[in-house]
Order: C-alpha cells, then sequence, then structure tokens
C-alpha cells in the first residue's frame, strides 16, 4: 500500500458513503467500515513501533496559495488515531440495537475521518480544514439523535467551537503572511513556518491559536458549551465527543501552538496553568450540583482535562507523556460512563441521580463496571487514571507547585462527586417514583463493549510502561 | 481568432431586440422566448471566452482581463434567471437581457461618462424587473423605493463627476487631486456603495429583495453585486489617491456587521437573505479596500473573483430553492427536510457554505478575501468580518436546525414545486470550488494574468 495515511482518513469516509447508500442495512456497513478502520490503524501502528516505518510522512502536490497536502503520522498522532478508531467501533457495537436511519452510521464514521485528518495533517490549512469537517457530523448527530433539549444544544456548541476557531483561523492567516513577507515563500506547512518572522505581532497570534484550542479543551471560561452538547447527544455520540473531539483542543497545543511558540508559550504558564488548575476544581465543584447523572459526567470532563493540561503546559518530561497518556485514560474511561448512562437511558427513559436507587441487586453487571469505571474515572492506583495523573500533576509540581497543589484538591474532590453518585443510584434504596424496577441486567454485547473497555484501562493502570514508551518520543522535544 | 470588440454586449443587445420583436407576435411562444433568454446570456459568455485573448481598448470601452473575468461572473449570475423566467411575458425577458446589457457595459466601460451611461442601463431595466416580476401592491412600492434609491445614487455619481472633472479637466484616471477631486471621487464611489447596499445606504436594498420574485433577487444579488464591485474597483483607479484604502475598510467592516445582525432577527427568508447579501456586499468592500490598499496586486482580483464566483453559485442556489418550494418563512421551513431530502440536503450545503464552514466554496471565498485584509495588515476590518462570518452561522444553522431537527407543522399547506436540479447544481458547484479551489484559482490566475 503506497500511500498507508491517505487511506487511513479515506477508510472512515468511504464508509460513510457507503452506509449513506445502503440505507436500511447501513449498520452491517458501519460495523464493516469500523472494523477496517481500526484494522488498518493497528497495521499502520504496529509497522510504525515496530521500527519499520518511525515517522510516516505524505507530502502531496503543492495546490496555489502556498498550500499543500502534507500529511504525517508518529506516535502522537497514530496514538490518538487509534482512540478514534477504537472509540468509534465501540460506538457501533454500543448502538447496534438502535432503531436509527442510514444517516446516523454515516455520520459516525464521517466524523472519524474528519477527527483522523486532524490528528494526520501537517499542512495547517487541511488541519484547519478537517478541525471544522468535525463539527458537521456531531452537529447532526446531536440534533437528529440527542435528547429533549437537543435543539438548542446542536446550535451553540457549533456556534461555540467555531467562534474559537475563527480566531485560530486568523492567527494561521497572519502567520503564513508574516512567513511571507520575510522569506518570500508562501507555505502552510507546520514544519517551514517560523513564528519569529512575526516580530511584534507574535502575542497577538499565540493567543489567537490557544483561543481556538481553549474553546476545544474547554477550559474555564469557554467550557459553557460542554455540558448542553454532551448532555443532550445520544450516549455514543458523548463517547465521541467527550473521548475525542475534546483531545482535539490539547492536541492543538502539542502539535501546533507549543513548537511554534516555545518561549510564549511557557511564558503563559501562570494564566494557562492557573485557569487550567480552576478548571480541574471549578469542573468538580460543577459536577458535584449536578442532579443528572449524564450532566455530572460531563462536568468532570472539565476537571479531568485540567489535569491533561496541567502536564502538558509544565513541559517536563513526565508531566507531557502523563498529561498525553490521560487523554486516552480519558476517553476510556468517560466513554464507558458515557455508554452506561446510555444504557440505562435506553431502558428506564430516565438519568437523574434520584431516579434510580437500589439497582446493584438488579443489575449487577451494571453496578460492577460503573463502580470500576468510576474507580478509574477518580484515580484509583492500579487503574488507569490513576498513572496519568500522577505524571502529570508531578510535571506541573516540578514547574509550579501551586498548580499542582489545586490539581490535588480536584483529585479529591472528583472522589467526593464521583463515589456519592455511584452510592446513590446503585446502593442507596429505592426513593418513591424511582425506575429501578424497569431496568434490566446488561446483554452479552454490553457487557462486551465493557470488558473491552475496562480490561484496557486495567492493563493502563497495570504496566503502563510500554504506553508512556510509545508516546514519550514524540513528545521528547517539546521538553523545556 | 480575431473577434469583433464587444461581440458579447453585442450578442445581449440583439436578444433584447429579439424579445422585443417576438413579443410583437400575437402569440409567442414562452418556449421560444426563453430559449432565446438563454441563448443570448449563454452566447455572450462563449463570446467572451473567445475574446478573452485578444485586448482592445478605445476611448470610452476596453476589453482587458478584468472586463473579462467580471463579465463571466455577470453571465454566472444572470444563467439562472435566464432558465427560471417568465417564458410568457416578452417583456420581461427583454429587461433581464437589458439589465444584463447593462452590467456587462458596466464591466466594459473605461472612463467616466460610459460608467454612468452603463449604470443607468443597468439599473432602469432593474427596476421594472423588481416592478413586474410579482403581482401586488408591495412589489410597486419596493419599485418605487428602489428606483429613487438609485435615482439619488445616480445624481451623486453625477456630481462627484463634475466635481471630479471641474479638478482634472479629464475624463480619464489622474494621480494627483486636489480636495475637490477628491470629494468628486468619493460621491462617486457613494454611488457604487449605494448600488453594493453598503450600510447605512442600504434602506432600498431589503424591500427591493424581498418584494421580487425569488429568482430575480437572485439575479440581483449576483450579477448585480460583481458589476457594483467591478464599478467600485474602477472608481478606485481612476483616483488611487483618494484615500480608499483607508476608508472603504472601514466601511466594509460595518456594512458586513450589520447585514449579520439584521439579518438575525427576520422572519420573511427573502429579507434574511437580502441582509445577508448586505454582510457578504461588506466582505466584498474589505476585499476591494484591501485590493487597493495592497498596490493593487493581482491575487487581491483574484480573491475576489472567487468570491463572486462562488458567491453566484450560493445566492443563486438559496433563491431558487426558495423558488421551487415556494418556502417564505422561516416558520414554514421547520420538518421540511423529510418533504424533500435531495433539495433540502441541498439548499443545508449552501447555507453551510453561505456560513463559510469548510470543506465548501464559501469557506475559500472568505479566506482569500479576509487574507488579502490580513495581508495589508488591515487587522481590524479583517477581525470584523470574521465575526460577522461567525454572526451569520447563527441563521444558517438555525435554519438547518429547523428544516431538519424540527418537526413539520402539518396545518401550513406545503406544495414543493418540480425544479431542484439547480438548487442541486449549484450545492454540486460550492463543494467542488471548496474540495478543489485550484479549478476556480486556476481559472482567475490566467485570466488576471
Amino acid at each position: 500500500m503506497s500511500a498507508p495515511l491517505t487511506m487511513l482518513w479515506l477508510t472512515p469516509l468511504a464508509g460513510a458513503a457507503a452506509c449513506a447508500l445502503l440505507g436500511s442495512r447501513a449498520r452491517y456497513a458501519a460495523l464493516f467500515f469500523s472494523m477496517l478502520f481500526a484494522g488498518l490503524v493497528a497495521g499502520v501502528a504496529c509497522g510504525q513501533s515496530a521500527g519499520v516505518l518511525s515517522v510516516i510522512n505524505e507530502i502531496g502536490p503543492a495546490w496555489a496559495y502556498g498550500i499543500s497536502y502534507r500529511l504525517s503520522a508518529d506516535s502522537l498522532s497514530l496514538g490518538l488515531i487509534a482512540l478514534t478508531a477504537f472509540l468509534n467501533l465501540i460506538c457501533v457495537a454500543a448502538s447496534w440495537e438502535l432503531e436509527v436511519p442510514a444517516g446516523y452510521w454515516a455520520c459516525f464514521l464521517a466524523l472519524a475521518s474528519a477527527l483522523t485528518g486532524v490528528f494526520l495533517a501537517r499542512d495547517l490549512f487541511l488541519f484547519y480544514v478537517f478541525w471544522e469537517a468535525t463539527l458537521i457530523p456531531m452537529f447532526f448527530i446531536i440534533g437528529l439523535w440527542g435528547s429533549s433539549n437537543r435543539l438548542h444544544a446542536a446550535v451553540k456548541f457549533f456556534l461555540f467551537t467555531f467562534a474559537g476557531s475563527v480566531f485560530m483561523l486568523l492567527a494561521l492567516l497572519a502567520l503564513v503572511s508574516a512567513h511571507h513577507r520575510v522569506t518570500g515563500v508562501w507555505t502552510w506547512d507546520l514544519a517551514a513556518l517560523d513564528a519569529s518572522t512575526l516580530g511584534s505581532a507574535a502575542p497577538l497570534v499565540f493567543w489567537g491559536l490557544v483561543l481556538g484550542f481553549a474553546v476545544k479543551i474547554p477550559m474555564f471560561p469557554l467550557h459553557t458549551w460542554l455540558p448542553d452538547a454532551h448532555t443532550e447527544a445520544p450516549a455514543a455520540g458523548s463517547v465521541m465527543l467527550a473521548g475525542v473531539m475534546l483531545k482535539m483542543g490539547v492536541y492543538g497545543l502539542l502539535r501546533v501552538a507549543l513548537p511554534l511558540f516555545p518561549t510564549l508559550s511557557f511564558d503563559a504558564l501562570p494564566v494557562l496553568g492557573g485557569l487550567a488548575a480552576f478548571s480541574t476544581i471549578y469542573g468538580a465543584l460543577c459536577a458535584m450540583a449536578q442532579t443528572d447523572l449524564k450532566r455530572m459526567i460531563a462536568y468532570s470532563s472539565i476537571a479531568h482535562l485540567g489535569f491533561c493540561l496541567l502536564g502538558v503546559l509544565s513541559r517536563t518530561s513526565q508531566g507531557l507523556v502523563g498529561g498525553t497518556l490521560q487523554l486516552i485514560n480519558h476517553g476510556l474511561t468517560t466513554g464507558a460512563l458515557f455508554l452506561m448512562v446510555g444504557f440505562l437511558y435506553e431502558r428506564a427513559h430516565k438519568r437523574g441521580l434520584s431516579d434510580f436507587g437500589d439497582l446493584a441487586a438488579r443489575a449487577p453487571c451494571l453496578t460492577f463496571f460503573f463502580g470500576f469505571s468510576t474507580l478509574a474515572s477518580v484515580g484509583l492506583p492500579g487503574l488507569n487514571g490513576f498513572v496519568g495523573e500522577f505524571m502529570a500533576l508531578s510535571g506541573a509540581l516540578a514547574v509550579l507547585p501551586i498548580l499542582a497543589f489545586a490539581g490535588v484538591l480536584g483529585v479529591t474532590l472528583a472522589a467526593a462527586y464521583a463515589l456519592p453518585a455511584f452510592q446513590a443510584v446503585f446502593w442507596a434504596p429505592a426513593g418513591p417514583g424511582s425506575v429501578s424496577e424497569k431496568v434490566v441486567d446488561l446483554d452479552l454485547r454490553e457487557r462486551a463493549v465493557l470488558w473491552t473497555l475496562s480490561l484496557l484501562m486495567l492493563w493502563i493502570g497495570l504496566a503502563p510502561k510500554p504506553w508512556l514508551a510509545y508516546f514519550e518520543p514524540a513528545l521528547r522535544g517539546l521538553v523545556r | 481568432m480575431t473577434m469583433m470588440p464587444m461581440a458579447p454586449q453585442a450578442a445581449l443587445a440583439a436578444g433584447v431586440l429579439g424579445a422585443l420583436s417576438l413579443g410583437l407576435m400575437r402569440r409567442p411562444s414562452a418556449l421560444a422566448l426563453r430559449a432565446l433568454a438563454v441563448a443570448a446570456v449563454a452566447g455572450a459568455m462563449l463570446l467572451a471566452v473567445c475574446s478573452a485573448a485578444d485586448g482592445y481598448a478605445s476611448a470610452i470601452v476596453l476589453s482587458d482581463s478584468k472586463s473579462i473575468g467580471w463579465q463571466y461572473l455577470i453571465y454566472l449570475g444572470a444563467l439562472p434567471l435566464a432558465l427560471w423566467l417568465d417564458g410568457e411575458d416578452d417583456v420581461l425577458v427583454a429587461l433581464f437581457l437589458g439589465a444584463t446589457l447593462g452590467m456587462s457595459l458596466l464591466a466594459a466601460a473605461s472612463n467616466l461618462p460610459m460608467l454612468f451611461i452603463a449604470l443607468e442601463f443597468m439599473s432602469l431595466p432593474a427596476y421594472l424587473l423588481v416592478a413586474r416580476s410579482r403581482r401586488g401592491d408591495r412589489a410597486l412600492e419596493a419599485a418605487i423605493k428602489y428606483f429613487f434609491a438609485g435615482g439619488v445614487a445616480g445624481a451623486l455619481f453625477m456630481l462627484g463627476l463634475s466635481l471630479y472633472y471641474a479638478d482634472t479637466r479629464s475624463l480619464a484616471a489622474s494621480t494627483a487631486l486636489s480636495p475637490l477631486g477628491q470629494a468628486g471621487a468619493g460621491l462617486m464611489a457613494a454611488a457604487a456603495l449605494f448600488k453594493l447596499g453598503a450600510f447605512p445606504l442600504n434602506w432600498w436594498l431589503p424591500d427591493a429583495y424581498d418584494a421580487a420574485a425569488p429568482e430575480v433577487s437572485g439575479f440581483l444579488s449576483t450579477a448585480m453585486k460583481s458589476a457594483a464591485v467591478l464599478f467600485l474597483m474602477r472608481l478606485c483607479e481612476l483616483a488611487p489617491e483618494a484615500g480608499f484604502s483607508s476608508f472603504l475598510p472601514a466601511v466594509g467592516a460595518i456594512t458586513a456587521l450589520a447585514g449579520s445582525v439584521m439579518a438575525l432577527r427576520q422572519e420573511r427568508l427573502q429579507r434574511l437573505f437580502a441582509y445577508s447579501s448586505v454582510a457578504n456586499a461588506g466582505l466584498l468592500i474589505i476585499g476591494v479596500g484591501a485590493w487597493a490598499a495592497s498596490g493593487r496586486s493581482a491575487e487581491g482580483v483574484s480573491a475576489l473573483l472567487f468570491f463572486l464566483g462562488a458567491y453566484a453559485f450560493m445566492s443563486n442556489g438559496t433563491f431558487s430553492f426558495l423558488k421551487f418550494s415556494g418556502l417564505e418563512t422561516r416558520t414554514q421551513l421547520k420538518g421540511r427536510g423529510a418533504a424533500m431530502p435531495a433539495a433540502a440536503a441541498a439548499f443545508t450545503v449552501l447555507l453551510f457554505s453561505l456560513g463559510g464552514i469548510p470543506p465548501t466554496g464559501g469557506f475559500m471565498a472568505k479566506l482569500l478575501l479576509l487574507w488579502r485584509a490580513v495581508d495589508a495588515e488591515l487587522f481590524w476590518p479583517a477581525a470584523a468580518g470574521a465575526v460577522s462570518a461567525l454572526i451569520s452561522l447563527a441563521y444558517y444553522l438555525g435554519m438547518t436546525r429547523d428544516l431538519w431537527f424540527e418537526k413539520a407543522d402539518e396545518s401550513v399547506s406545503f406544495r414543493p414545486d418540480s425544479g431542484a436540479a439547480l438548487v442541486v447544481a449549484c450545492a454540486v458547484g460550492v463543494v467542488l470550488l471548496g474540495a478543489a479551489p485550484w479549478l476556480m484559482s486556476s481559472l482567475s490566475g490566467a485570466l488576471t494574468r
């Protein structure tokens, strides 16, 4: 295969087209293409980590205006693409029994294609196009198959994230123009662009980029789209939103903002790190106040992404690697939690904390998996969350101890919202108006999906070393 | 092959005469009239392609790369109306071809009196087109309003022209202008801004676009807008020192913001698209300002060409959708996606393109235009243009939501007409422009070389 990276993003896109054409049998096409996609990613990743391919580059012909088709995959890109492919397959398996039209499956595959493109693109124009293209399928996923308040949430989600990226685009335009003015060359190539050509406009461009990424992460105070979007999206949509789309922001920082502005980004640590630390505490406090299970998990995402940011912004080796691993961890644990809330909602059409009770007796499997994922999410040693959070916080501790202190407070607060919620839904006696009797335990398909996720969490928690070693080479250059 | 100069205009003039002659028959065939309109516009386009190679310049008209490039855009914007026109009405066909001829003359005019004649030639049939395209008092009222606005624009132009002549004693380009001549150039630019609907000279535009038949509004918002942009550029060339490069970006920024804000709360769809066309005019004015500020670069011209080309697809496509679906208000849009999936999907693509979302032609168009502004270090106008695009997204997404996510109100009677093919064709056009922008850029690059 001569162009493995192009195949990577085209395969799910072809799957989307096949789903749209097949109509009522679309779910089989979706399953086939998701498996094909996952297989391809596994093949490329194995080839790369075996040292056959190391960093894969694909450079196409240059278009006008210095735009060129330029893809590249290092372990950071491939790790996130693997997460995309894996969660996409999980989503297809988890929604298998839903009565949905072909468009549902097509949207998920189109989303996977655009996300893959974001992680592969090394031409900033291409990067931006893929970045925005992710919004379109998610807009329809929320708007067409979401819950009661979906109309509002879909538009809010799109507008908010688009607002951030418009300023990112203006910053990129200024960067490309400045590069042309100094060197006489039009280029959008990330590796060739040099931010020192910007002169005094550099801070403006840096903050423009950060604005675009911070909305996506989302960092306080740009987070207000997230609770609505995550709560109203269908379960699988929330999995992709939290599991992969939030990672785009941190990925953008790692890939674009930090390498282009090494000094500026470190000087901004007190502000950005402060906001990240505040996000962890604020997200946890908001999660504590929720009465809706899904909304609680949505707010917990804000807190978790704060940890990732703290690690990444510290620019120490363990912080960077830990923050990146935490991206994967959050995708697995929050993905599992959103799926289980989805399963509950499918059965009982409720998801309030007070709508259930005494589920442990009725649905022991669900209880086990929910407890397992909750513990992973709050960072129990031996499970994946602990590794990522510990490393990210120790990275932050080495640079600005106060940030690590705030982060530790965030960890404590995580236990304070997650465990009582688990208790209220599964162990507390069922109150009046409880819909627990409608809940039947997980079937084989659902258990298989959750087993896969749980075993991965356990693996990363018990033997994190190969995972850390996998990401380390791609991040080495960013260590300060 | 050497073409007769002004051959495209001659084809259009023949079309006008042909339509009027057919009207003399007792019962003119609708098919023949419609075929005549299509043949005249398509023939003019073909002749423009053939004459692109040989330049021509005289005291009053010229055929340079810009003139030819803009003629393509004008014919591209006019072609859908030629297809949609009510073939029963010979006068309407003659008016339409006459307005197109005026625009085409505007693209070729090389001195000021010729610009004025072309401006009036374009405007007079346009007033009547608005009045005649739909029966009822509202159309008449809007046409009268449009007529008076056009009259003011013409008077401003004449006044500016006389001041300019008093200063320079010439009707051609001049570099050294006294304040008198600069005032003259400013007044002439005001006439162009009137035609474009720049804020606050846009009060006539929503009424005219709302009252006319949708396909006529599509024609006005594409072909007429292209002609007016070229008009503004010609003025910038005539008086390069008149301070246009600092004045136009500010006007454009205000227009872009005002247009998109005013479109937010519109209930009638044609009115909404009229305000959205004001917002797009604002972006174009920023583009002309950036072009003037960067020493009238070829890149600036190709960015404007690309924008107008993409806009010809977007605007004609959306107005064609309104025409064929018969939908008039945003409430009626609700839940109609399922009733006509292909056309509604194409309309959605056009809305995304108007909102500037990649990978569509609208995104590339906005990107290239704002990039010119950033490159000319017009940061604030560029940011205002971006904010305007963002605000406009609120109603484009809102319409998408109404169309697909809402439930249909069954009490509203709804009967889609046939003829969605043009909407689909326009949607395919914008996707091609977005996915393969070099198609257009190599074309416009070849034209503006």
